[in-house]
Order: structure tokens, then C-alpha cells, then sequence
């Protein structure tokens, strides 16, 4: 398929943005790096940068529209040739059909997680083995994916950004002047892209020798024992998990070297390969260096000032977090001052004496802490949901069971295919019978609304509980602020429930409201637990197809019973076993402290048929320590 | 003339909104407008209307895309194929219409899919275009956007950002021209927007109902008199509808001739960095509002004050809002940023 009406942003007219252009030219020079991931917020040309690498790589990037049904990714079969034949023949799909050009996910967190890491692997390994609809087969798989993320709008999991070997950052703080020629330059290339490609036409040539040069040098370029401990070091300090970091250190470093025309490679370009290499890994923000922090200064120095007139924490909805790191967010480093996850640092700081530990959480609603031990991959709550009223994506097809509503015409023709030649067709082209038929399985993304029932009475104050229970709320928080969840805080102490927060996409303001939460008081648990279930129940009716879910934090020792003389505890636990909230998960988290730990909060979790976590347990990091150490 | 549309001539007041829809007629690649605003505010009399002021366009006859003869670097397969084969393409001159989607639309009939009919017919596959295709050169229009469902909105983001609608479904692969001007209205009590789909609209607008006594019974007035005799009214009101048509259509004539001299193009970042907007999408279309700007007044030299009049409609979206605040936009602080450059 000739691409239609682009012609892309010529590479070298792209200004600035030296670590998204770096990691571009790496992955060009090098073979060996095989997947590139450009963050950052909207209007800062990653996409046009992406493209941009398409004529370096041969031809223009081929695209993967985040709609993308999966057999047209990954193959499957072609009825016309099927139909032919009399037998199935499989056909490539997208990922086959780079040959040499770069591959290219736009928007890559819109994309299902599942497809979006199938096809990470496909070109990690090269090849893309085709088992469907009764075709085997195997094919190669573009070598090279740039991907695309906004994290203002929701964000890839700590996992699938690991697997993506280089990631930069495509703000970089432009001055006035940059702005005006960036501006410029953008105006030119949508009213007449031609002229554009003509002015930059020799810096773009002087870019693919500089490349070609490069691919010539990179098998003799080498690397010593002392810079590769380096590397190694390096990644370690960011303590990344696994050793892509340090094998993308190794590519990259040798991909700068013969990018600047030398054989060896040098410390400078083991520094440089790790600002893209090692960024978006675990927990690991670098800083920007000094040069690009000059030209910020002034634009920090206005943030300052705004911040003082007192505009802190809220922001838009859904400002944009790093991949769930605590203190630094990996979003909130090169992109200069001006940034909503810099603030929530920021903000997250300053808490910090109110606030106990925070840590990334394991995948609480996904099953039990033993399931949840790594990252937070899995059947959780934000997986693409099956959709049953025939909308969403149409993602694959099956065998209906029973009658077929939304009947999948391709793959229908593809199943009939193969006995063509046997049917008589009576004057059709294609003769379908009923054993044919398939329907589509669309998806939805699921929303997912989570109500935090917090535990804030005086029994959580002694020694300083309630500061780890804040601290675990606002670790759950953050989680749910990458996954775009509504989040809601309902607080109980001395007699009564409170809706703190009505169920809200701005999990900042939960934030805040969670940091200013009081403690003190009694504990009137049973009036806590029937207030959110009546809550949720006029909730979920008024977002069908909305997942639920409530997440009680408490010691489980109840004081205040509903009713006048009743076992407080004891009532707690007959009403949770009498709740029936129609699709509402529960998640209850034990915030009783080591030997002090009462088991009612256990019991409420088996009454409400739902997960128990002690508070330690959520903590993803610690958790996959234990389990390691038990391994070991 | 379809005379069942309220005449676009005739709306009381609105003048942000007007603007910032005839600023995208002028000039489509400023990247469509997003009018926010309570129920009744003629958000939607607004943009239909629009249908009998949009100027006319040359397109291929016969083609299912509308391609434009004059950009092959823009057309569909088969207008490619026309052209590097030295065909000659017929063109046509046709109005520009408003294409609607509704909420209810489905992928398939979005993006467009496999022709079954013809699939049956000759065992032969082939694409059937949907709305995306039908909206190339012509203003897509999406009432309630903020309701529409999230994959429907990515398919829009990404013609929206490239241009071109990629299709990738039911055993069917094609790709076609898909430049639209995306006109979407919304309620915010009924929830906010994504930020990315907020982000691609080029300008913004916040409506707001009228107040005065007087210009209500204008508005009521006007509206009973065309409820009551629409064919009349709208008759009443055609000099002024043809007047700003030839206006716009005048003004597309000369924006190719229009530059942004570089003290606006100062202003304008000095305005986009003093409102702390990340991106350059802010600036680019700042400079193209400004420059539609001054082609609808007859100029061929953007100044700072079409800068000042199109910064709020380009700024306002794109400002980070505080949860449960409303941000109206500063003035005086455009004032001073513009003060400063």
C-alpha cells in the first residue's frame, strides 16, 4: 500500500529534541536495538520525529493505527487465495511487511497490552509465528518499532517500558528563538511540505551519510572491559531490574561511537547512551544536562514564581505521571521545569512528613499478593473488557456459541474459504454455510472506579499508623493516576461515614484531600461498610459497564456498633457477609500493625468475598524481596 | 439551500464562536475548534449553519475520497495511480459540506471495512469507505464529542494527526486522504475531554448564554420568526449569509499571500511560554489563526492585535485547569505578555 498525503518532517529539520534523535540514530545504526519508545506530552513533534526516521530507513515508516484488528498485525489467512486453492493460505500481516523500514505505534498506550507486548516480542525476535485459523506459518518481522507515548493521557506499565531498549524524552525547554523557528518550520510543512524537504534537502543528506558511515565503522567499533563495568554500574544504580538496561547501555554506547566516526567508544558516549537507555527504567530520572539547563533557567524561574502565588498539587484531570516510581517519576526529568509530573514530585515531598512510605504497588485488584508478586501484568481490572452489545474494537473472531449477532463477514469468508472448490456456489462467488459463521469479539476499554474506604480513627493514630496507612492510600493512588482510573475517598471515624471525594478522574485532588484527611475517634465500621455499599450500588447503576471496586483500609477493630448495645466487631462482620453489591469487587487491607494485628479484618475480607492484604504486602518492591529470598 | 438550518448570519452574539469556526474555514489546517458550553447555547444551529457559508472546493469527480486534483501528494490510491500515469483528472467544483458522525457510529462505519456485497458478488475484496472518508476537504462535525466512545476517538485522533485514515481490519488494508476540519461541541456537566483529543483541536471556545434581557428577546425573537417561516427567514437574512460567504471565500483567496512577520511571531511565543503552554502545536496554530485572521479582514500582513484577538481561542484548552476551578483566560496577563515580546 503506497502511503497517502505524507510526506514526513524531514529528520533534519527537526530542532532540537537531541535525546528522542539520538535514540533514533542509535537504533538506525545498530541493528541490535531493536525498539524505541519517545514520551512526552502533546505537540512536542514525536510523532513527526518518528516518522521523520521512515526515509532513513528506506522508505516511509510503516504504520500500526492503534484499531488494528489482530490478524492484520500478525497475519492470518487470504480468502481469495484460500478460496483458490481449496486450501488454507496463510498471509503476512503489518509486521511483516516493513522489509527494512522502521515500524511505527502511535499513541502506543491506546493500544491493548496485550497485542502491544505479542508484538514487542515479534520484533525482539525477528520473526512472527503465525498459528490461526488453520495456518501455520512463519514470518520475518520488522526489526526496527518506534513507538509514540503521551503519558498525559495514560501510561505503558513499568514492564512494557522496560522492554522497549532506548526511550527519551521529547521536550527539551526551547527558547523564544527555538519556538519561532520550531513554529516556522511546523507552519511551512503543513501548507507546503515540499518546500520545506528542499530547504533542509542537504542537512538531510549530510544525516544519511553520517548513518551509512556509521553502519561501516559499528562492526569494528569496540568497547572497553573498564567502560562495559561502566555500563553495568550504571544500570545497576538505577537498580533496573533484569539486563535489558545493560545490554541497551552496551548497544547504544557502541552505536555513539560510530555515530561520531570512531571505532572505540569513550566515556562520554557511555554517559550519553544512559540518558536513553536507563530513563525510563525502574526508578532512575536523569538530569538534564547543564547545557539545556541554562537555556531553562528562565522558564524554571517563571514556574517558581507561579508556584508561590500557590497554584500546587491540582492541575488538569489527567496530567501525565511517569511509570509509578515514587519520588522521581522517570516522566519527570529532562522535560524541563514546566511539568505536571515534576509538581506531583514536588508536591509528594513536601508530604512527606505527613505522610508514612510510599512504594509501587503490586497489582492489588488483580488476585492475591502471591499471584501479583511481579509488575502488574495480567488479568486485572484494566484490561480491555469483552463487550456484548456490538461495540467496541473489533479485536478477533470466534465460533458463535449458538446464534451469531455481529456476524465477522471476514472471517466467516475466510472459514468458508477452503471447501469452495467442493461447494457448489449456485451462482454466488462464495457459498457460506452455517458451520462457517463467525462472530466478532469486540472490545471496550474499560473504566475502572475505585473507592478507597479509609479506616481514620483514633485507633490507627497510635504510634503513628495512620502515616503508613496515608502513605499505602496515596501508592495506590499513583498507581491508578497512570491507569486512569476514578478514584473516590470515603472516610469513617467517631460516628459516621464521609464521602470525601466523589468518584473522580483527578486523583490529584484525592491527593490532597488525602494528605489533609484528620484522624481521631472512634470507629464505626459497620456504618462505614453500609454507606459505601449503598453508595456503590446507585453508583454502578449509573455507570453500567464501569468496573468497581472498593478498597477498605482499617485495623479492623470497630467500637461503634449501628445498632445501640450490639458487638461493634462482631456486626461489622454479619454486615459484611450480608452485602451484596452487584459487580463490586472488595479489597480489604489490613493496616493493623505487626503483633498488634487483630484478625477481624481478615474475617471482613472472607464475609466480603473479597482479597486481604496486609498494609506491608502491597509494597511491590518489598514483596518481590520476600518472595525472591524464599526462591533463594 | 437547505432551508431547514437557522442562518449562520442571523445568530445573536457568539462572536468568539463565529470566529473561531470561520477561522478554520479560512484556513482548515488550523486544526478544528471544540465549542465547550451549557445546553442551548446554539452550539450545534452554529456549526450546522455553517453548511451555507462554506466555500466551494475543486475535487475529482467521481472520487469516493474527494480528492483534490491540485495536491497529489494528497490523494487517494486511485488518483495517485491517475496521476503518475498521466491521466488527466476530472475536476469538479462542489460546496463544502458538513459531515456528521454520530455518537453511535460504529468502527467499521467510521474508518470503513470490507465491502461485503462485493465480496459475495465476485469472491474479490474490496473497501468500502465510511465517514472518515466522506469528511476528506469537508468539516467532520461530532455533537457531544466528550461522549463518544474512547476507540472511536483514537480512530479520530489519528486521522486527525496524519491526515490520512489508516484502515487495518476485516482482511481489507488500505489507506486514504483523510484531512478534515473537526468541529466537535460539548456540555462539560457531562465530563470532561481527553486531554489528547483536547489537545488536537486547534482552537477552543466557551460559550456561555446571553444574559441581557435585550439580546434574549433578540435571540427568541429571531428563532420564532424562522420556526415559523423558515423558507422567508431565511430569505431575509440571504444578503448578509452571501455577503460573509464571498468573505470567506475572498479571504482563502489571499491567506497563501498573508505572512507573520517576525515580531508577531515574537508575540506569539512570548504568549505561549508567559502561559506556561508546553508543545509547539500552541504556536503554529496561533500563527495560522492569526494569519486567517487578517485574511478575513482583507490584509496580507498578520499583526499583534489579530495575535490578541485569536489567543484566548487558542489558549484556553490548553491551559492546565485546577480540578473543581474554572480558569477563565487572563487578558491582562496576554496584555503583558504581549507588552513584553
Amino acid at each position: 500500500m503506497p502511503p497517502v498525503g505524507v510526506t514526513e518532517f524531514p529528520f533534519a529539520a527537526v530542532r532540537g529534541m537531541d535525546d528522542a534523535k539520538r535514540a533514533i540514530l542509535c537504533a538506525l545504526a545498530n541493528r541490535r536495538i531493536r525498539t524505541v519508545l519517545i514520551r512526552g506530552g502533546p505537540g512536542t513533534a514525536k510523532t513527526a520525529l518518528a516518522r521523520a526516521a521512515g526515509p532513513l530507513s528506506g522508505g516511509s515508516v510503516v504504520n500500526i493505527p492503534p484499531g488494528a484488528s489482530e490478524d492484520m498485525i500478525f497475519g492470518g489467512i487470504d480468502a481469495e487465495a484460500t478460496m483458490r486453492e481449496g486450501r488454507p493460505v496463510p498471509q503476512a500481516g503489518l509486521l511483516s511487511r516493513a522489509d527494512g523500514r522502521a515500524l511505527c505505534i502511535d499513541d502506543a498506550n491506546l493500544m491493548d497490552r496485550r497485542v502491544l507486548a505479542s508484538i514487542l516480542d515479534c520484533v525482539a525476535r525477528g520473526k512472527v509465528s503465525l498459528e490461526r485459523e488453520g495456518a501455520s506459518a512463519e514470518y520475518p518481522c520488522g526489526s526496527l518499532l518506534i513507538a509514540t507515548v503521551n503519558p498525559c493521557d495514560s501510561d505503558l506499565s513499568p514492564h512494557l517500558l522496560d522492554r522497549f531498549d532506548l526511550c527519551a524524552y521529547s521536550g527539551w525547554g526551547p527558547g523564544e528563538e527555538d519556538r519561532m523557528e520550531i513554529a516556522k518550520r511546523g507552519a511551512l510543512h503543513r501548507d507546503d511540505p515540499a518546500a520545506l524537504a528542499e530547504l533542509f534537502a542537504a542537512e538531510q543528506a549530510g544525516v544519511g551519510e553520517r548513518l551509512e558511515a556509521s553502519r561501516r565503522i559499528l562492526p569494528l567499533t569496540v568497547m572497553s572491559d573498564g567502560l562495559m563495568e561502566v555500563a553495568a554500574e550504571l544500570s545497576a544504580k538505577v537498580s533496573a531490574d533484569g539486563f535489558r538496561g545493560d545490554i541497551a547501555m552496551v548497544n547504544a554506547s557502541l552505536a555513539i561511537a560510530a555515530l561520531n566516526g570512531r571505532d572505540e567508544v569513550l566515556r562520554k558516549d557511555v554517559e550519553e547512551a544512559a540518558r536513553i537507555c536507563l530513563a525510563h527504567r525502574r526508578g532512575y530520572a536523569p538530569e538534564p544536562p547543564a547545557q539545556q539547563r541554562d537555556e531553562q533557567g528562565r522558564e524554571e524561574d517563571r514556574e517558581e514564581d507561579r508556584e508561590d502565588e500557590g497554584d500546587r498539587g491540582g492541575r488538569d484531570d489527567d496530567g501525565g505521571d511517569g511509570g509509578g516510581e515514587p519520588e522521581r517519576p522517570p516522566g519527570s526529568g529532562p522535560e524541563g521545569g514546566r511539568d505536571d509530573m515534576e509538581d506531583i514530585a514536588r508536591a509528594m515531598e513536601d508530604m512527606v512528613f505527613e505522610i508514612g512510605e510510599q512504594f509501587r504497588v503490586v497489582d492489588y485488584l488483580g488476585g492475591g499478593p502471591r499471584k501479583a508478586s511481579k509488575a502488574s501484568g495480567g488479568k486485572g481490572r484494566r484490561d480491555m473488557a469483552e463487550s456484548s452489545d456490538a461495540v467496541g474494537r473489533y479485536a478477533r473472531s470466534r465460533i458463535p456459541d449458538g446464534r451469531a449477532r455481529d456476524i465477522a463477514f471476514d472471517a466467516t469468508i475466510r472459514a468458508a474459504a477452503p471447501h469452495q472448490r467442493r461447494r457448489g456456489r449456485a451462482g454466488m462467488a462464495v457459498s457460506v454455510e452455517k458451520s462457517d459463521l463467525r462472530e466478532k469479539v469486540r472490545e471496550k476499554r474499560r473504566g475502572c472506579t475505585i473507592l478507597f474506604l479509609v479506616d481514620a480513627s483514633g485507633s490507627l493514630g497510635v504510634r503513628r499508623r495512620m502515616a503508613a496507612v496515608k502513605g499505602a492510600v496515596l501508592s495506590m493512588l499513583r498507581d491508578s493516576y497512570v491507569k486512569r482510573d476514578r478514584v473516590g475517598l470515603m472516610a469513617f471515624r467517631r460516628d459516621s461515614a464521609e464521602l470525601v471525594l466523589p468518584p473522580t478522574r483527578s486523583v490529584e485532588y484525592g491527593y490532597r484531600m488525602m494528605g489533609e484527611l484528620p484522624t481521631g475517634g472512634k470507629t464505626p465500621l459497620g456504618a462505614a461498610l453500609v454507606r459505601a455499599s449503598e453508595y456503590m450500588t446507585s453508583y454502578s447503576r449509573s455507570h453500567p459497564g464501569e468496573a468497581c471496586c472498593a478498597v477498605l483500609i482499617t485495623d479492623g477493630r470497630a467500637n461503634v456498633p449501628l445498632k445501640d448495645g450490639a458487638d461493634a466487631n462482631e456486626e461489622a462482620v454479619r454486615l459484611a457477609g450480608s452485602i451484596s453489591v452487584p459487580g463490586l469487587r472488595w479489597v480489604v487491607v489490613d493496616a493493623g500493625a505487626g503483633r498488634m494485628r487483630f484478625d477481624n479484618a481478615e474475617r471482613l475480607a472472607m464475609e466480603l468475598e473479597g482479597a486481604y492484604f496486609r498494609l506491608e504486602d502491597l509494597n511491590a518492591d518489598r514483596l518481590a524481596e520476600s518472595v525472591r529470598s524464599a526462591i533463594m | 439551500m437547505d432551508n431547514t438550518l437557522f442562518p449562520f448570519a442571523a445568530i445573536v452574539g457568539q462572536d468568539d464562536m463565529k470566529k473561531a469556526l470561520l477561522l478554520n474555514i479560512v484556513d482548515p489546517g488550523i486544526g478544528g475548534a471544540l465549542v465547550r458550553g451549557e445546553k442551548g447555547t446554539a452550539k450545534s444551529t452554529a456549526v450546522r449553519s455553517l453548511a451555507q457559508i462554506l466555500p466551494d472546493r475543486r475535487r475529482a469527480a467521481g472520487c469516493a475520497f474527494g480528492c483534490d486534483p491540485s495536491r497529489p501528494d494528497r490523494a487517494c490510491p486511485a488518483c495517485a495511480e491517475a496521476i503518475s500515469s498521466g491521466r488527466a483528472i476530472q475536476a469538479e467544483e462542489a460546496r463544502m459540506r458538513v459531515v456528521e458522525l454520530p455518537l453511535s457510529a460504529t468502527e467499521d462505519r467510521v474508518a470503513g471495512t470490507l465491502d461485503i456485497e462485493h465480496v459475495l458478488k465476485t469472491g474479490e475484496k474490496r473497501f468500502e469507505p465510511g465517514v472518515l472518508a466522506q469528511a476528506n476537504g469537508n468539516l467532520l462535525y461530532v455533537d457531544e464529542v466528550n461522549l463518544l466512545n474512547d476507540h472511536i476517538v483514537d480512530l479520530l485522533l489519528d486521522s486527525a494527526a496524519m491526515g490520512v485514515n489508516y484502515v487495518e481490519r476485516e482482511g481489507v488494508s488500505f489507506a486514504h486522504p483523510s484531512r478534515f476540519v473537526l468541529v466537535g461541541t460539548m456540555n462539560p456537566e457531562e465530563g470532561e475531554l481527553r486531554p489528547q483529543l483536547l489537545d488536537r483541536f486547534g482552537l477552543s471556545v466557551d460559550v456561555k448564554g446571553d444574559r441581557g434581557a435585550e439580546r434574549r428577546m433578540e435571540v427568541v425573537r429571531r428563532r420564532i420568526a424562522f420556526d415559523s417561516d423558515p423558507e422567508a427567514y431565511t430569505e431575509a437574512w440571504r444578503a448578509e449569509t452571501d455577503a460573509l460567504r464571498a468573505r470567506v471565500s475572498a479571504a482563502r483567496g489571499i491567506l497563501p499571500k498573508v505572512s507573520a512577520p517576525d515580531p508577531v511571531l515574537r508575540a506569539i511565543v512570548a504568549v505561549t511560554s508567559g502561559f506556561g503552554i508546553d508543545g509547539h502545536r500552541a504556536d503554529v496554530t496561533m500563527m495560522k489563526a492569526a494569519k486567517a485572521c487578517a485574511a478575513l479582514d482583507g490584509r496580507t500582513e498578520a499583526t499583534r492585535e489579530d495575535v490578541a484577538s485569536v489567543a484566548a481561542l487558542v489558549l484556553s484548552h490548553r491551559m492546565r485547569r485546577r480540578p473543581f476551578e474554572e480558569e477563565a483566560f487572563d487578558r491582562e496577563e496576554l496584555e503583558r505578555c504581549l507588552q513584553s515580546a
